[in-house]
């Protein structure tokens, strides 16, 4: 039985396409396929024969004026004990190979990289092992114009960037309620659990040459990003344990490169940066999907010109919103929430540095342009730093 | 089967049991406080079907929002570039609701139709509507053991559904209908919507574990002479083994909901990670009940199921005693499995452990369907409308048992856990199993509760309406599921939008087939044909009663001589022999 | 089974001998073939109901295991601050009690009312003794001390940042067992007025005093295990 689901791994069927929409990434996650479709074509025939069977009755045995019932045994007893012990048997085979596949998904090898996963009410981040993490986003519709021009379009999610072909293992904890952690591609999930260490480990594909992303390599002096192909593969990764609001948009881009550019770009971001680019940095891959810097309201207030004014909060109170109220806010939140906004954020505390808070700070005072660059163009939203 | 009971006399002692005393006050009075079993039997069934028209509406507005995605598009609106949000359908109702976005208009609106479908309709649906009105009949009582404990636990469930209903008109919960900790602790801090809603399921548990007690001495106690336990119908062993699982499980429920009001009041800590509690100890304790509740929910329906096909078909139930045995046999398991709610949140072992009881479960389901599909074999089938329904069920419970097997394998259930693949097999076995269960049970019954016949052919396209919109709605899900789309999700990428379409135009069929039937059984209370004692020719007690019943069901204590599937041997009581001949060799 | 022991023969005061609720004045219910079954079936949802009971306490029992498992020393130090000498009475003040309700339902049967009364009126001032000793001599001080549970704990000197769990389960435990001492002991107090105004049990009407006892005795089990866990295990 396990050489035959290791068979239809290799060779998927146009069922499996339905299905799954045939993108497994990962041997286990071919395995996974294999055993979901075995057990649908056990389905597809035990179905088949029991309502074969009570179809050809309605239509055989249909009630007849005057016609009495046939008389025909209450039970017997052979046919109890097969129609027992066969499905007994089936579910056996299938516990067991469910078992090992488990096993596949599950556990990862002592050499694998590991990645700490962090959660929180709305989003994701990946730390690697040299502590950077990625600062990239990536737009739900990126499309090339006739000009060149790139017209990006609807809401930003993170690209976590893993190399191609090389054992990953996971390591989630969570901030504040229950996330899940589901790449659907590699067809596991596992649930993200505050004070307490889940994951997994899964073996990332080898890039096939039809396998390219969009990406930003360069920025047009107006500000708009050139965009390139360039090799890679990215995959949906979804929260799948309620967790409120913003639920739906928990979602994040895992993005397979070739191991150079993997290798550039954590040493990239590892590299010490100015307050200012740290703190965009954070608030892309945290603040952002609450507090805008434009000007509209989300899931919390704007940052758009509130430092150095009064703010009014839900007590009836008002305060400058200065450093200490800002540090506060991240280290306290509901301490003081803003007048119209529900106390929804979790607390950063012992999630950011001292080094990090300053950069927020330093973001919040001015979130359209770095100061230290003065007269330079803003830094938009999607550039890396 | 065959009584000491004289039918002709019947009107010598009295009308139905619908009969009260003069004044439209009087009788509300009453029936406010009657013990008569039909009577609450009765009250049950339309508060149930009220609570299934509340969370239906809930679910319909589910649907609604995901008929497409959201949006952001951009429009030129004179000089100037306009962006504006598309597909928040249900955003007209934030400010009703008083929601801080369109997102939790959408959250409450699944978490209400779950809470209202599981704790309000679908747990007490058919035991204590279909079970309270036909229990005690069918084994040949007068009432149930503890007729004034049964009113207690009615007006027990009515102050439940009204915390509840409160708690949804002051705005509605987001939780999820299971209330995970820590989110359920931690949402709206400073509101006690939760607290009463978590109430409401408490008190609603108190009503279950009553009815269930009642049901299990009842069985014991109360049978007529000459019913042994293995002369009993198969709903009454479905019903008691639901009761032994009503009573034993719900306690469980009801400490940990007590549990988590105290978190939301007085922060104890025991599910909150942040004061080292532990939030999976919830999801333990929670599935504790609530797995086991599933077969409070779906054996009920099984035992329907063993009504409907015998006597539709004039067939003596195949396997009698494997079907009774393995309704027992579920209830012990069902205590086993909880642990497959959360593969995904638990340890390899427990993992492992929980996946192998989980497949043990399938196997008595899987007889139960053999058996029932082996008693239509050389039957007499009419296709009525409790006839499709019972078939019809046999179509969609198999779907959804089957369904079920990738997700007790464990490899499998990492991938679906939490997905639409998971809403999908639910919806098959709880709306595809238990409601068309109690939709073919209460047409079944309905010339017996209320005297009246209804419109075969309106209850026949109300039936195909159903099959065909549940079949939409859900199957689609399945693929949803496999594709990749999470449970609980306001919004998705536009690669699933033709499937939830395609799935929400079916909820509309669906809500079609209800309101057909809806306007069905109104014609019949208004101006049905009066119904005889014995329309379908059943075996069973109820069918020597009068339609409907006396006030204390029989003239004289039946006296059982046969068992309750003998239809190759006994003629039933109230029916012209012509019609229903005995077979010619035997 | 109704016992058919010697009964007490000394007869009722004229009105309470015929008052509808005097136990030789009371029927059973109409769908009941005779008294006796009434009787079995009553005490078997009686024996169905206390199984509900001591589910609902395995969930709390079950807490306090798991929580022993992941933080013992918290639960070591809990159960130091708590004095065995009052668990210990409290022990012994309900193990009276149960069995001065035993004697209850036995002098129902009997029909010996005089006793019945006092049997009653002694599980009654034992249930007060053991409420006045939670509140007095625990729950008192323990809640001046800080030692409360949730929001309100403000002990100062814990020496393990879980003991506030620990005053949680011990809160909840006993406060649920204390909220069953007084539904219990309302019942008793519900049989006393009956069985006072009424004579309203006796040989054959003694439903009510056997299955409020038998509450009575759950409720004494229970702490028969919260007992040991809460004070004695270290």
């Amino acid at each position: 039985m396990m050489l035959s689901t290791t068979t239809l791994a290799d060779s998927p069927s146009i069922l499996q396409d339905w299905i799954f929409g045939g993108n497994a990434a990962s041997r286990a996650a071919a395995q996974s396929d294999a055993m979901f479709l075995a057990i649908t074509w056990f389905s597809i025939i035990s179905f088949v024969i029991v309502i074969g069977f009570a179809a050809y009755c309605v239509i055989k045995y249909r009630r007849k004026p005057g016609v009495p019932v046939q008389p025909s045994p209450h039970h017997h007893t052979l046919l109890e004990i097969i129609w027992t012990v066969v499905p007994s048997a089936s579910l056996l085979v299938f516990f067991v190979l469910g078992f090992r596949g488990y096993a596949d998904k599950v556990v990862a090898p002592a050499n694998a990289m590991e990645l700490k996963v962090d959660a929180w009410k709305w989003g994701w981040k990946v730390t690697y092992p040299n502590g950077a993490s990625s600062p990239e986003q990536k737009f739900l519709s990126e499309q090339v114009l006739n000009d060149g021009l790139v017209q990006q379009t609807g809401l930003q999610y993170p690209i976590f960037y893993v190399p191609e072909d090389s054992d990953v293992r996971l390591r989630m904890h969570s901030q504040d309620v229950i996330h899940s952690f589901w790449i659907p591609e590699f067809r596991t999930k596992m649930d993200v659990i505050p004070n307490r260490y889940t994951g997994y480990g899964f073996r990332t594909p080898k890039l096939k040459a039809g396998d390219t992303v969009m990406h930003q390599v360069d920025v047009y002096p107006d500000g708009s990003p050139v965009l390139a192909e360039v090799s890679g593969r990215d995959m949906w990764i979804f929260c799948a344990e309620y967790c409120g609001d913003e639920h739906s948009r928990m979602a994040a881009t895992l993005r397979v490169v070739p191991r150079e550019v993997f290798e550039e770009k954590v040493a990239e971001w590892g590299r010490p940066k100015s307050p200012w680019l740290l703190g965009q940095t954070i608030w892309k891959q945290q603040c952002q999907i609450c507090h805008s810097i434009d000007g509209k309201p989300g899931t919390g207030p704007t940052w758009q010109g509130i430092y150095g004014t009064e703010g009014a909060f839900a007590d009836g109170s008002t305060h400058m919103r200065d450093e200490n109220y800002i540090r506060e806010s991240i280290l306290n939140p509901n301490e003081k929430v803003v007048a119209g906004f529900a106390p929804a954020m979790p607390s950063f505390q012992g999630s950011l540095s001292e080094e990090d808070l300053e950069g927020l700070i330093m973001f919040i005072k001015s979130p359209d342009r770095d100061p230290t660059t003065a007269g330079e163009d803003g830094d938009s939203a999607g550039s890396e730093g | 089967m065959m009584t000491t009971l004289d039918t002709h006399d019947s009107h010598a002692h009295g009308g139905s049991y619908f009969d009260g005393p003069p004044g439209l006050l009087a009788k509300i009075w009453q029936w406010m406080t009657t013990v008569d079993h039909k009577k609450i039997g009765v009250m049950y069934l339309f508060a149930v079907l009220f609570m299934f028209f509340l969370g239906g509406m809930a679910a319909l507005a589910v649907r609604y929002e995901l008929l497409d995605p959201v949006r952001t598009v951009t429009e030129l609106q004179g000089t100037e570039l306009v962006e504006s949000t598309t597909g928040q359908r249900l955003a007209f109702l934030q400010d009703i609701m008083n929601a801080k976005s369109p997102n939790e208009v959408y959250n409450r609106m699944f978490t209400l139709h779950g809470a209202v479908m599981v704790f309000m309709f679908i747990v007490p649906s058919i035991p204590a509507s279909l079970g309270n009105f036909f229990l005690p009949i069918m084994l040949g009582a007068k009432d149930v053991a503890f007729p004034r404990l049964n009113l207690m636990s009615w007006w027990i469930y009515v102050i439940g559904c009204l915390i509840g209903v409160f708690s949804i008109l002051l705005g509605g919960v987001d939780t999820g209908w299971t209330f995970y900790t820590p989110y359920s602790t931690t949402t709206d801090a400073d509101h006690y919507r939760v607290v009463l809603m978590v109430l409401a399921a408490f008190v609603l548990g108190f009503s279950s574990i009553l009815t269930g007690m009642n049901f299990v001495v009842t069985v014991h106690k109360l049978r007529a002479p000459g019913m042994g336990w293995f002369d009993m119908p198969l709903f009454i062993w479905a019903l008691y083994a639901t009761s032994i699982i009503q009573v034993l499980a719900t306690p469980v429920i009801g400490i940990t909901l007590l549990l988590l009001i105290l978190e939301r009041t007085m922060k104890i800590g025991i599910f909150d990670p942040s004061m080292g509690g532990d939030p999976v100890l919830y999801q333990h304790f929670f599935w504790f009940y609530s797995h086991p509740v599933v077969y409070v929910m779906i054996l009920p329906a099984m035992g329907i199921i063993s009504e409907l096909l015998a006597i539709h078909a004039r067939k003596h139930i195949f396997g009698y005693r494997a079907i009774a045995f393995s309704s027992l046999g579920i209830a012990a398991v069902s205590f086993l499995v909880w642990g497959h709610h959360i593969f995904t949140a638990m340890g390899e072992l427990a993992a492992v452990l929980f996946s192998a009881l989980t497949f043990l479960v399938a196997i008595p389901t899987a007889i139960k369907v053999f058996n029932w599909v082996a008693t239509l074999y050389k039957g007499s089938i009419v296709l009525n409308t409790p006839m499709c329904y019972a078939l019809m069920f046999l179509f969609t419970f198999t779907i959804g048992g089957l369904t079920g097997l990738p997700l007790a394998t464990l490899s499998t259930d990492l991938h679906l856990h939490d997905t639409y693949y998971v809403v999908a097999h639910f919806h098959y076995v709880m709306m595809g199993g238990t409601v068309i269960a109690f939709m073919g049970g209460i047409h079944h019954w309905w010339p017996k509760m209320f005297g009246k016949m209804y419109s075969e052919t309106g209850g026949l396209i109300g039936c195909a309406l159903v099959f065909i919109g549940f079949n939409l709605t859900f199957f689609t899900q399945f693929f949803l599921g496999t594709q990749g789309m999470p449970r609980r999700y306001a919004n998705y990428v536009d690669e699933f939008q033709t499937l939830h379409e395609i799935s929400t135009y079916g909820s509309w069929i669906l809500l079609a087939g209800f309101l057909v039937h809806l306007v069905t059984f109104i014609m019949s209370l208004v101006g049905g044909e009066k119904a005889s004692a014995n329309p379908w020719g059943g075996l069973t007690l109820e069918w020597e009663c009068e339609s409907p019943p006396i006030e204390h069901n029989f003239h004289h204590e039946p006296i059982v001589k046969h068992g309750p599937y003998d239809f190759e041997s006994v003629v039933p009581p109230h029916c012209d022999p012509k019609d229903y001949p005995l077979p010619q060799s035997h | 089974m109704q016992t058919t022991l010697d009964a007490d023969t000394t007869p009722a005061p004229p009105h309470i001998a015929k008052h509808p609720l005097h136990w030789r004045n009371r029927d059973y219910g109409h769908h009941w073939r005779n008294r006796d079954e009434e009787f079995d079936a009553s005490k078997f949802g009686m024996w169905l109901f206390l199984t509900t009971e001591v589910l609902l306490f395995a969930g709390i029992f079950c807490g306090y295991a798991v929580f022993r498992m992941l933080y013992p020393e918290a639960w070591s130090n809990g159960s130091h601050y708590l004095d065995w000498k009052f668990g210990a009475a409290n022990t012994v003040v309900l193990l009276i009690s149960s069995f001065t309700c035993a004697m209850a339902v036995r002098c129902a049967q009997l029909n010996q009312q005089k006793w019945l009364k006092i049997n009653l009126v002694i599980t009654l001032v034992c249930a007060a003794l053991f409420v006045f000793i939670k509140l007095k001599f625990e729950y008192m001080v323990k809640l001046g001390d800080g030692k409360a549970p949730g929001t309100f704990f403000s002990y100062e000197y814990a020496q393990n940042a879980h003991e506030q769990l620990w005053w949680s389960l011990y809160y909840v435990g006993t406060g649920i067992h204390a909220l069953h001492v007084v539904i219990g002991a309302s019942l008793l107090g519900y049989v006393l007025f009956r069985s006072w105004k009424y004579q309203a049990y006796g040989p054959t009407e003694y439903t009510m005093v056997e299955n409020s006892a038998l509450y009575w005795h759950l409720v004494d089990l229970v702490w028969i295990f919260l007992f040991p866990l809460l004070y004695l295990i270290h």
